[in-house]
């Protein structure tokens, strides 16, 4: 055991200083002492946090959290979510003895991986953020990832649940020790599912079809399926969003926590409160999340604001092969109100494998940008014509095909209104390399 | 011409932007002068197969399908004497499967398919995910998609796509990809690859003109914008195959 965290330790020293990646070293320890993990001392709480979206945001937001209340907390901060960079994460942290020098470990879990990561030690708390289409290039399809995720599962752990998500609920299915997290119907909420496709449609458990008491988007909501020998349904809340504000970007948890809002978005909302609940079951009092978690910008980079010519412009990171995060975008921009451009561009389908795949543009509600201040949206990138095909088949006629992204920021340098960019990271820096960032 | 479409299960059945393949066929028929009507179907609803000139069913997750070809059975006699008939017919992603004689699950339970084909789908934990580049005997141009599936269909005698230069393809990599009988088109290639090959659509659109009678009109519109994309990715993905 020594010798691997003395490896690891030095592994990662030398990895800093030559700028290379945290994996590397957790790789090296557990060649040498594969069942590490299971060696050490860990801190009393260990959460994981895993999901189709939210996961990076929660894990940021849990940790400030955590600190703010004087805890130590370890976490995986650079994304290295599989096995070799928790083992790097956990031994750097340890003493050569193997005790984790922290009050909390964090780890934000890939979700296909998570069975392997957790085969030596389990969390005492997990959290699952939801469960949708995601990269269904390395994912297959949602339920593909539940099989996944479901062994990593130890029959100890708690697990955090989101009680509006139909699929991610039935992880409680056989479990007594969950605990969960929902909104209650408030004023974002609708009557029934909206979107391009409805994967609410049907039971996951029995495939009867479901309804709805109310939804808050795609299949997130009050559902309820229809056979009344299933009974899948949404469960009670421990922790709940009773009121929203977004116009006052507020919102308040159980009867009288608020919360102010830096980002007014309903997913924005499900991750502060997932965030807020993981806390208290570590023993955070309500006052001290919520008053980390009021106007908490995250750090991750998503948003970046910049100007252009004479316009001001927002960044709006979303993730290629992820109709989920480009809804939430989308929507962001039809609720600002404000005249607007907007400039889509699709160049590298993904940054770590070459795919033409385009399928998930399908699933993208383009229309939701009918509204009346986006103005002119514009198509650029290697699979512009794709888009454009895409573009075809919606409401919306103020669109125009710029495949060249330096030519596309060119022309938005003349003219007035904002400009949001919705893009991926694959592809963000070919247009932020033509701006000036602000902040 | 009236044309009259049934979509099967459109909820249930609808990954990957399955819908597509529908929209973009309907568009197609209408661009030519057509009046089409689409009906979807779903789970436990009964319906006549025998005045529709296309049957659509996109791709499910594997439990999905399962208990859509549950509820097929109540149509395989149908479906058969349709097929016979030269219904134009599309079954895409996981329905595929679904068309043959049976479907292993990952688990090792079994459940019959709806018996058009001679084929035999078994399921297993491996999912084959990649970029498809291969030909039909149907047309020249290539054919291009991607594939994500976790099945091996077996014993198919009559394949869509006859070569595969890259991507996975019935049996294993580069094996011939998907089914094709009459006027029975079916393709494990993710999405809507009707929408990403244009040939395709005017094959499957020249199919449903033939059962008519008639052939598809000589003058008919470009893809436009498909065909643009058509361009782009064939290219990459041709530059992929010669990198290898």
């Amino acid at each position: 055991m020594l010798l691997a965290i003395l490896l690891c330790k030095l592994g990662r020293a030398v990895g800093k200083l030559v700028g290379k990646g945290s994996s590397l070293p957790g790789k090296l320890a557990l060649k040498v002492c594969p069942d590490i993990l299971r060696r050490v001392k860990l801190p009393p709480h260990i959460i994981a946090v895993t999901g189709s979206n939210g996961k990076t945001s929660t894990v940021e937001m849990i940790a400030a959290i955590l600190r703010a209340d004087g805890k130590q907390v370890v976490y995986n901060a650079e994304g290295s979510n599989q096995i070799e960079g928790v083992a790097t994460m956990v031994l750097t942290h340890a003493s050569l003895g193997g005790r984790v020098r922290a009050d909390v470990l964090l780890i934000e879990s890939d979700e296909r991986y998570a069975a392997h990561t957790f085969r030596f030690f389990h969390p005492t708390l997990f959290v699952i953020t939801n469960l949708y289409r995601d990269q269904l290039t390395r994912n297959g399809h949602p339920e593909w990832v539940y099989d996944s995720i479901l062994p990593s599962l130890h029959p100890e752990t708690v697990l955090l649940l989101n009680a509006d998500d139909p699929l991610s609920s039935c992880f409680a299915r056989g479990r007594q020790n969950v605990k969960w997290f929902g909104l209650d119907r408030c004023s974002v909420s609708s009557d029934a599912p909206s979107g391009v496709y409805h994967d609410g449609a049907f039971c996951p458990v029995c495939r009867a079809p479901m309804e709805y008491d109310y939804a808050h988007y795609n299949q997130i909501g009050a559902f309820r399926c229809t056979n009344p020998e299933c009974g899948h349904q949404k469960h009670s809340t421990d922790y709940t969003v009773t009121a929203v504000d977004l116009e006052n970007r507020l919102v308040t948890i159980g009867h009288d926590t608020e919360v102010k809002l830096a980002f007014g978005s309903i997913y924005n909302i499900y991750n502060i409160l997932s965030a807020y609940a993981a806390c208290r079951e570590c023993g955070v009092g309500s006052q001290t999340a919520a008053g980390v978690l009021s106007n908490y910008l995250l750090k991750n980079g998503r948003m970046q604001t910049f100007r252009l010519g004479q316009r001001h412009g927002t960044l709006l990171t979303s993730k290629h092969e992820n109709s989920i995060a480009y809804d939430t975008n989308i929507r962001y921009i039809a609720a600002s109100g404000k005249d607007c451009v907007v400039l889509l561009i699709v160049d590298a389908v993904s940054r770590k494998y070459f795919t033409s795949e385009t399928s998930w543009l399908w699933d993208i509600d383009f229309d939701r940008l009918q509204v009346p201040h986006v103005k002119k949206i514009i198509l650029s990138g290697r699979y512009c014509c794709d888009l454009a095909e895409r573009f075809s088949f919606t409401a919306l006629e103020n669109w125009e095909v710029q495949p060249d992204i330096a030519a596309a920021a060119e022309s938005l340098k003349n003219g007035g209104e904002d400009v949001f960019v919705l893009t991926c990271f694959s592809d963000r820096d070919k247009i932020l390399c033509h701006v000036e960032k602000e902040g | 011409m009236d044309v009259h479409m049934l979509h099967f299960y459109p909820d249930l059945m609808n990954l990957y932007g399955s819908y597509a393949n529908i929209s973009v066929l309907k568009r197609c028929l209408e661009v030519l002068g057509c009046t089409v009507t689409v009906s979807t179907v779903k789970p436990g609803e009964d319906v006549h197969l025998q005045n529709a000139d296309f049957l659509y069913m996109g791709a499910g997750t594997e439990r999905s399908a399962a208990y859509a070809a549950g509820d097929m059975q109540r149509y395989r006699e149908e479906l058969s004497a349709a097929a016979n008939d030269g219904t134009v017919m599309l079954f895409a992603g996981t329905a595929m499967e679904l068309l043959g004689q049976s479907v292993t699950d990952a688990g090792g339970h079994t459940f019959p398919g709806a018996g058009l084909a001679g084929f035999t789908s078994v399921q297993d934990k491996k999912r084959r995910v990649g970029d498809v580049y291969g030909h039909t005997d149907l047309y020249p141009e290539a054919v291009v998609g991607f594939m994500n599936k976790c099945a091996v269909i077996k014993n198919v005698e009559t394949p869509l796509l006859a070569k595969l230069d890259m991507g996975w393809g019935n049996e294993a990599q580069n094996s011939p990809e998907g089914f094709h009988w009459k006027n029975v088109f079916a393709s494990e290639l993710t999405g809507p690859l009707l929408v990403k090959n244009p040939k395709l659509l005017e094959t499957v659109a020249a199919a449903v003109y033939a059962r008519r009678g008639l052939p598809l009109p000589v003058d008919h519109p470009s893809g436009g914008w498909s065909e643009k994309a058509y361009t782009v990715t064939e290219e990459q993905l041709r530059l992929r195959v010669q990198r290898r």
